[in-house]
């Protein structure tokens, strides 16, 4: 009898040994567990475009500069001091000594040059970063100089991009059929920051293993494993549970819920993702600033931030969001003015109004923006139908001017107004490239553009403040709010560092655990 | 008809299948509207950037040229490369497809382990407490919803009884076993590696179960009713007027008769099983196709999604295939009128 049973018996022994075989991974102190809801779609700084991709990249690569702490300024990283030529068409970067690559080989300028060529090679995404680079010249070992076709004042800035990291050219080792190592560097590392991915399992877990010839501080964990856990029940239960450490994308309800649970930090900061609407200027009755007028003040602001944000959010004040330098304290809001807004159509001989709001579900907080929207416009006897639809068909019809109001979120790639103001409103710009609202108004292209010349960060911040005075008024977006970067972490986690430019970026070198 | 012409005839039938489903599904990727080369890119691509990805990725070109290409690449084995991932796609399906097999296989050796003793037993003590208590577990295997159902077993199991695992293949820390099947408790067997398979195991048993209970209550429904006709039948009366004990009836006599019908079923439920991991992988994070598919869709991912309804369907045919064969081989009356 007993032999017949014994494989149950051996099976159900298994399990309850594994059931109670000591502590769950996450706990131990020197390996972090973080919960992704999505598996980074590459690691490869030439092509990355997503701040999912950017959770592995910014901790297993260093860049010439990088943000300072908290702050959106950046200070010197790989580079140890550079120069500007006076007419701004030269920077040269002396680098530091002591950097190596994970493999113990030198950071160089040679491995400058082959980094910034490879990406202005492949000519994807991450090449927009750097428009006017000409040539990057190898001066001498340790100097490297570039050379730009027309001077670009976020030059620096975008140096501490995902674009900017410099990679070993010894990858140029794994190129198959003339790829640059793309699909190599696609699931690999070859960078001279504290990590280097060690193993990825696909859609499941990406293992990251200290850089041994990192030239900073040795860092307190010696393994950091990504989980990819899509669901937030699951993520939530698991973080809960001490499973993981800290957990990704949590919204906002997810966040307030979680406040009670024990141990469980809620990390909620202001960031520079702004989500707003596009009007389509190009569209009667849209190409009157009036009804566009009309449209801002029909938009319940606070009752958003409240209702829909649970206060996890901030109204916008102008095109550059707060927190970032070109943002004026003092630029004119919008307010929840239906009386106006009747008055602004009235004047502009608009009645009967009939309007679509394409959307879809790609961020939680459009659909009830635009029930919000929809229900305070039936006040002034505009009709707007709601249009929902997948996320990559909204693109393709904002990006072909295909709509009446549109929704949209915007995060910059590197800390300088240009990424709002020259995006947004310059005309060259209109569809897929930034100014879905096909908006053109030459006092403020000249602006603009004046500012992208001008080396002096004073000046810039003027003309800047001087076109969002213009384009306040024109409302050719109606600016919502700017939403907060949410996540959650065990308390026992130390040493976070929140930068708004780095949305999905820990700080793994130097955070470490209590327990 | 023979078991070999049948067999031929089946797999002319399958290349059609196939090629069906490559243009539907074909047109229907490049008609809804949605530029790939703008997600890959970015949305601050600038328009050259942008003419740069669509050119690479041949998007550029007219949509039947695309078709031509594509079909030229998939008669020579290969499913062309994910847009997302930037990896072949086959090496993708390849990698996935095994941790949802492994699921699939469990799960449904698990409803046929519950669901065939139960539905027996239903059959055999009709209206009594069993058949009502079966009756209720197949109403609500039939209704729960996966996604609730599944929650509700991590939330008691992991959280509140903390004796399985909530997700993932295998426990953090324990190495996956060397790729051989794809198949962990296959992998970890074949390289001896006890502590692995024990884990992938112990993994299993929760997702298993949530997608199992689904197609157990129909199992068990199935398997009532035929064995019900069955008992009715003649030769059991016979067997049973000769004797024979009234378990050997059941299990020598009526049950493998019961079971023919069942075949098809089986073939159906496990193809069922498949499309409802999606949502089971989802909550488990399962790392089989299930993920794969649904981050392929949102991305707009064409040679992804193309590649996983081919193979999908090319499952399915090949399914339909062995249950039928299998009746064929089980009842000679349905070989002769094959």
């Amino acid at each position: 009898m007993l032999l017949r049973r014994l494989p149950t018996f051996a099976a159900f022994a298994a399990l309850t040994a594994l059931t109670f075989a000591g502590p769950s991974w996450a706990t131990d102190k020197d390996v972090l567990v973080i919960d992704k809801a999505e598996d980074p779609p590459t690691a490869d700084p030439g092509v990355e475009v997503s701040n999912n991709g950017y959770t592995l990249i910014f901790p297993a690569y260093e860049r010439l500069v990088k943000y300072d702490g908290a702050k959106t300024e950046v200070i010197p990283e790989l580079a140890e001091s550079w120069t500007t030529a006076p007419d701004n068409l030269s920077w040269t970067f002396k680098l530091a000594s002591g950097h190596m690559f994970d493999d113990g080989s030198p950071v160089d300028a040679a491995a400058v040059k082959y980094s910034f060529d490879r990406v202005k090679k492949l000519a994807a995404g991450p090449g927009d970063m750097f428009p006017t680079v000409k040539d990057v010249v190898i001066v001498d070992p340790q100097t490297v100089k570039f050379e730009l076709s027309a001077p670009f004042a976020p030059f620096l800035s975008a140096l501490a991009t995902s674009a900017g990291s410099i990679i070993n050219p010894k990858a140029q080792e794994h190129a198959v059929n003339g790829d640059d190592a793309k699909a190599w560097l696609a699931e690999h590392t070859a960078g001279s920051g504290a990590f280097k991915i060690s193993a990825w399992e696909r859609n499941q877990q990406i293992t990251l293993d200290p850089n041994p010839h990192y030239a900073g501080k040795k860092p307190a964990f010696k393994q950091v494993i990504f989980k990819i856990v899509r669901e937030m029940s699951s993520r939530r239960l698991q973080l809960e549970n001490g499973d993981a450490d800290l957990i990704d994308q949590v919204p906002v309800d997810q966040a307030e819920a979680m406040k009670s649970s024990a141990g469980v930090v809620i990390e909620s900061n202001p960031s520079l993702y702004v989500v707003y609407l596009y009007l389509n200027n190009k569209k009667a009755p849209f190409d009157n600033p009036k009804v566009r007028q009309a449209i801002s003040y029909a938009a319940d602001y606070k009752g958003l931030v409240d209702g829909v944000m649970q206060g996890q959010a901030e109204q916008m004040r102008g095109a550059v969001p707060d927190g970032m330098w070109g943002h004026d304290p003092q630029g004119m809001q919008y307010t929840y003015d239906l009386e106006k807004a009747k008055q602004l159509l009235a004047d502009a001989g608009v009645s009967n109004l009939h309007i679509s709001f394409t959307y879809s579900q790609a961020d939680s907080a459009w659909e009830p923006v635009g029930l919000a929207l929809q229900a305070s416009l039936a006040e002034i006897g505009v009709t707007m139908d709601m249009k929902n639809v997948a996320d990559t068909t909204k693109r393709e019809l904002v990006a072909k001017g295909d709509y009446d109001i549109a929704t949209g979120a915007w995060t910059p790639d590197f800390a300088d107004p240009f990424m709002f103001m020259n995006i947004w409103f310059d005309p060259t710009k209109m569809g897929a490239p930034g100014n879905r609202a096909f908006y053109e108004n030459p006092k403020v292209t000249d602006l603009i553009t004046q500012a992208l010349a001008t080396v002096d960060q004073k000046k810039r911040e003027q003309l800047y403040i001087d076109a969002q005075k213009i384009t306040n008024e024109d409302a050719p977006y109606v600016l919502l709010f700017q939403k907060n970067d949410i996540f959650a972490m065990r308390s026992s986690v130390k040493g976070y560092v929140y930068n708004p430019m780095l949305i999905q970026v820990y700080n793994i070198a130097d955070m470490s655990k209590s327990e | 008809m023979s078991l070999i012409s049948t067999i031929l005839r089946r797999l002319v039938l399958l290349v059609f299948v196939v090629a069906g489903v490559a243009i539907i599904t074909f047109t229907i990727s490049h008609l809804i509207p949605g530029d790939p080369a703008q997600l890959i890119a970015g949305d601050k691509a600038s328009a050259q950037t942008l003419a740069h990805v669509r050119q690479e990725l041949g998007l550029d070109k007219p949509v039947t040229q695309q078709f031509v290409i594509y079909v030229k690449q998939l008669l020579s084995g290969d499913l062309g490369q994910s847009l997302r991932t930037r990896r072949p796609v086959a090496g993708d399906i390849a990698l996935f497809l095994p941790a949802t097999l492994e699921l699939g296989i469990a799960a449904l050796v698990m409803a046929i382990m519950i669901g065939v003793p139960l539905g027996v037993l239903s059959a055999i003590y009709k209206d009594g407490p069993v058949d009502q208590a079966a009756r209720v577990v197949s109403v609500a295997g039939i209704s729960m919803p996966v996604f609730w159902f599944g929650l509700a077993l991590i939330l008691l199991f992991y959280v509140k009884i903390p004796i399985l695992p909530g997700s993932g293949r295998i426990t953090l820390g324990i190495a996956a076993p060397p790729r051989i099947t794809g198949f962990f408790l296959v992998d970890s067997l074949v390289a001896g590696d006890l502590k692995a398979f024990w884990s992938s195991l112990y993994h299993l048993i929760l997702p298993a179960f949530v997608l199992a209970f689904a197609n157990l209550g129909i199992i068990t429904r199935q398997i009532r009713g035929s064995m019900l006709d069955v008992l009715q039948e003649d030769y059991v009366r016979t067997a049973r007027a000769n004797g024979l004990s009234r378990s050997a009836v059941i299990l020598r006599h009526a049950l493998p008769n019961a079971l023919i019908p069942s075949v098809t079923l089986l073939g159906l439920a496990f193809g069922d099983l498949l499309y409802g991991a999606v949502l089971t992988e989802t909550i488990f994070a399962w790392p089989g196709m299930g993920s794969y598919v649904v981050s392929s869709i949102q991305t707009l991912d064409f040679p992804a999604i193309m590649g996983f309804t081919i193979v999908a369907s090319l499952g399915y045919v090949l399914i339909n295939l062995a249950v039928d064969l299998t009746y064929m081989v089980l009842d000679p009356q349905i070989r002769e009128l094959g």
